[in-house]
């Protein structure tokens, strides 16, 4: 029995590192000393001052080095931190227990900070969580001055590693070494802490908030950290390591080369436009995804607003993000998919979070949505307004885990109730808003000519329809290996939802989003089933642009004829990898 | 000092709301007012000048109260409003 351990967290910053785990142990200053004598308090509080200067001249450094490597913003990071250090606040205070209560300066940085810090986290919101990090790493840097200890540093390192921490500070990101780091995964965190979005100006391969995992792995174990997934895996078996390397391999040494082909459009050889979209979480992932020449978002998954906070989201934080991700996208196409997570990650009007027996076939996602409705409309609300700046039709709403028709319709009813309300209000919003749903759940790709006549796009949602068309978790180690994405029956139902919208009377659109589409070895398999739209990682947008300006419609259409007639997965799976090489043999190896 | 108090309400129109670094271009430009000014979100207070009071506010797209009193007030206020309109642009 292998030891492999697979946790997930939130991905910060995509692309996948393989290598050997150092674990950065919590720093944990004892401060010894409590009390000074009086005739020692004028150079004790020398001695605080020049440890500060010392912080300050450090913060400084990073702040010039963040500016030069990662542009004037994410240096701002460090220019603030530096005004607290310098606040008159926090050094007369300092000074005050120093003079007055005769404490050591550690004693009295150590109290001082605390204080504060813990002010912020009683607060209770994600935001002040965050925001006692970065006062923690003042007080961590001020320690070390008075201490005169040097923690474990990170620019000592030697070769290449995966960092795996209970949480890092936005002053050790910045000045974590791209040569040796290859990526690195925290225990706590969030999407919008300093460090995330220093890890993905840094382009390290990074997840965040993975929970509690530390004590189960040892320094110099195999650690896998796919930033594009949100997964770290401890311990990886031989076959999943081989999967990922793919993956790695893909996307570092291809990638230059494939950057030039950027402003290219995705046309066939033989002259058929594919449309191209990009998947994203948060709302900065637009800018990702354009710089790379999508067409548009494909799907906008919402959960990000939900997650690592124990509130409720309101109308306003949701229409924030969508109006930043629509006024990014310039009327581009947005297709913004509704909550789609289970009872148990999604904290209820009180609070608390559910107990669900069994998460993936329980109360989640639309089925969430239908019996939380208030929370459901306060969701819709905020696109329908957000939308309202976007050309007509340009933003479409989404429905996840659709398995009848009589839920969609449900979905549908709720959206003209919101616009009744909305228009009752007086409130501007958008009226033209196409309304679709994910095909992910088997009932649905078989029902699919059914749900043609009432929706106005479909997606397939590849990864959660090969979990329940399998009945395979991949999170399992255990029968992971029966999770096959080119497994016959999963072909069968791609084209079951193709045909059945190609011939509903309004030709209703069909995309694919999920892994499978990111993956260039399926990317001529699904063209040759009709597909013409797929919601992709940002990242994959080059590579898979090559192949589809190399690739023929009868090309493809016998590559999917012949992948169907294969009928084993694992035969599949070797005969693609073989046509991609032949195709594009940069992304093919 | 000229013991005049002027207000304005002004609106925070950033992402994640009166972060660290917007607090941080407030509290710099505050220091360099001589009078005093103030921040009212709701029932809550802040000193501008304070960057730690700042944070302990974390508004997010909420309606903010700034209250300028002392020498110059009127121009004081008018570089705050300023700065919350250009989106804290440096």
């Amino acid at each position: 029995m292998s030891n492999m351990l697979v946790k997930r967290g939130i991905a910060v910053s995509p692309g996948v590192a393989i290598g050997r785990a150092v674990l950065f142990g919590a720093e944990n200053f004892k401060v010894q000393r409590h009390y000074t004598s009086k005739a020692e308090i004028d150079a004790e509080i020398g001695r605080f001052h020049a440890a500060l200067d010392a912080v300050c001249a450090d913060i400084e450094e990073n702040q010039r080095v963040a500016t030069e490597r990662l542009g004037s913003d994410l240096g701002a990071i460090f220019g603030a931190h530096l005004l607290m250090a310098r606040s008159p606040e926090l050094v007369g205070e300092i000074e005050r227990l120093i003079r007055v209560e005769t404490n050591t300066p550690e004693r009295a940085c150590d109290i001082v900070l605390n204080k504060y810090a813990k002010l912020f986290s009683d607060l209770g919101s994600r935001y002040h969580a965050e925001r006692a990090q970065d006062i923690y790493d003042l007080k961590n840097r001020l320690l070390r001055q008075l201490l005169g200890k040097r923690r474990q540093e990170l620019s000592d390192l030697a070769e290449s590693v995966i960092i795996l921490a209970h949480n890092l500070t936005p002053s050790e990101t910045a000045n974590l070494k791209k040569e040796f780091v290859l990526g690195f995964a925290t225990e706590v965190g969030g999407p919008t802490s300093h460090t995330a979005i220093l890890a993905g100006a840094l382009e390290l391969p990074a997840v965040v908030g993975v929970g509690d995992f530390l004590s189960e792995v040892n320094n110099g174990d195999i650690v896998i950290i796919d930033g594009d997934r949100g997964e770290v895996i401890v311990n990886p078996v031989e076959s999943v390591i081989a999967e990922r390397r793919e993956a790695q391999k893909k996307s570092d040494a291809n990638y230059a080369a494939l950057e030039v082909d950027r402003t290219a459009e995705p046309i066939t050889a033989d002259g058929e436009r594919i449309q191209l979209l990009g998947n994203i979480e948060f709302p900065t992932e637009t800018e990702h995804c354009l710089e790379r020449g999508a067409d548009g978002i494909g799907l906008y998954r919402t959960e990000f607003l939900y997650l690592g906070r124990d509130v409720e989201p309101t109308e306003e934080d949701h229409y924030q993000a969508y109006c930043r991700v629509i006024d990014d996208l310039g009327g581009r196409e947005c297709v913004i998919r509704t909550l789609d997570l289970g009872a148990d990650k999604v904290p209820t009007s009180n609070g608390m979070f559910a107990e669900v027996p069994n998460p993936a076939l329980g109360l989640r996602s639309i089925r969430l949505s239908l019996q939380y409705i208030e929370g459901f409309k306060t969701q819709l609300r905020a696109i329908l307004r957000a939308a309202a700046k976007a050309p007509p039709g340009s933003v479409k709403i989404m429905f996840p885990l659709i398995s009848s028709l009589y839920e969609f319709r449900q979905a549908k009813m709720v959206v003209r109730d919101v616009m009744d309300d909305l228009e009752e209000a007086g409130v501007p919003f958008q009226r033209e808003m196409p309304l679709g749903m994910m095909v992910e759940v088997p009932s649905a790709a078989i029902l699919a000519d059914h749900f043609a006549t009432e929706v106005d796009f479909f997606s397939i949602g590849t990864n959660d329809l090969i979990q329940y068309t399998l009945a395979v978790d991949r999170g399992d180690p255990a029968v992971s290996s029966l999770y096959r994405t080119g497994d016959p029956a999963i072909l069968r139902m791609i084209r079951m939802v193709v045909d059945a919208a190609e011939k509903s009377d309004r030709k209703v659109p069909v995309t694919v989003c999920g892994q499978m589409s990111s993956d260039p070895k399926f990317l001529p398999l699904l063209i040759g089933l009709g597909i013409r739209r797929i919601s992709v990682t940002p990242h994959s947008i080059p590579e898979l642009k090559a192949v589809i300006r190399r690739l023929t419609i009868p090309k493809s259409k016998d590559i999917a004829t012949h992948s169907e007639w294969l009928g084993l997965s694992r035969g599949v799976d070797n005969y693609l990898q073989g046509e991609l090489f032949k195709i594009c043999p940069q992304v093919g190896h | 000092m000229g013991g005049e108090s002027v207000s304005r309400t002004v609106t925070v129109r950033l992402e994640h709301g009166l972060h660290l670094v917007p607090c941080s271009r407030l509290v710099k430009l505050a220091n360099g007012l001589s009078c005093d000014v103030r921040i009212r979100n709701g029932s809550k207070l802040a000193d501008a000048k304070n960057i730690f009071d700042l944070m302990g506010m974390a508004a997010f797209g909420d309606q903010l109260e700034v209250i300028a009193s002392g020498a110059d007030a009127e121009v004081a206020l008018a570089r705050i409003v300023q700065l919350f309109e250009s989106n804290f642009a440096e």
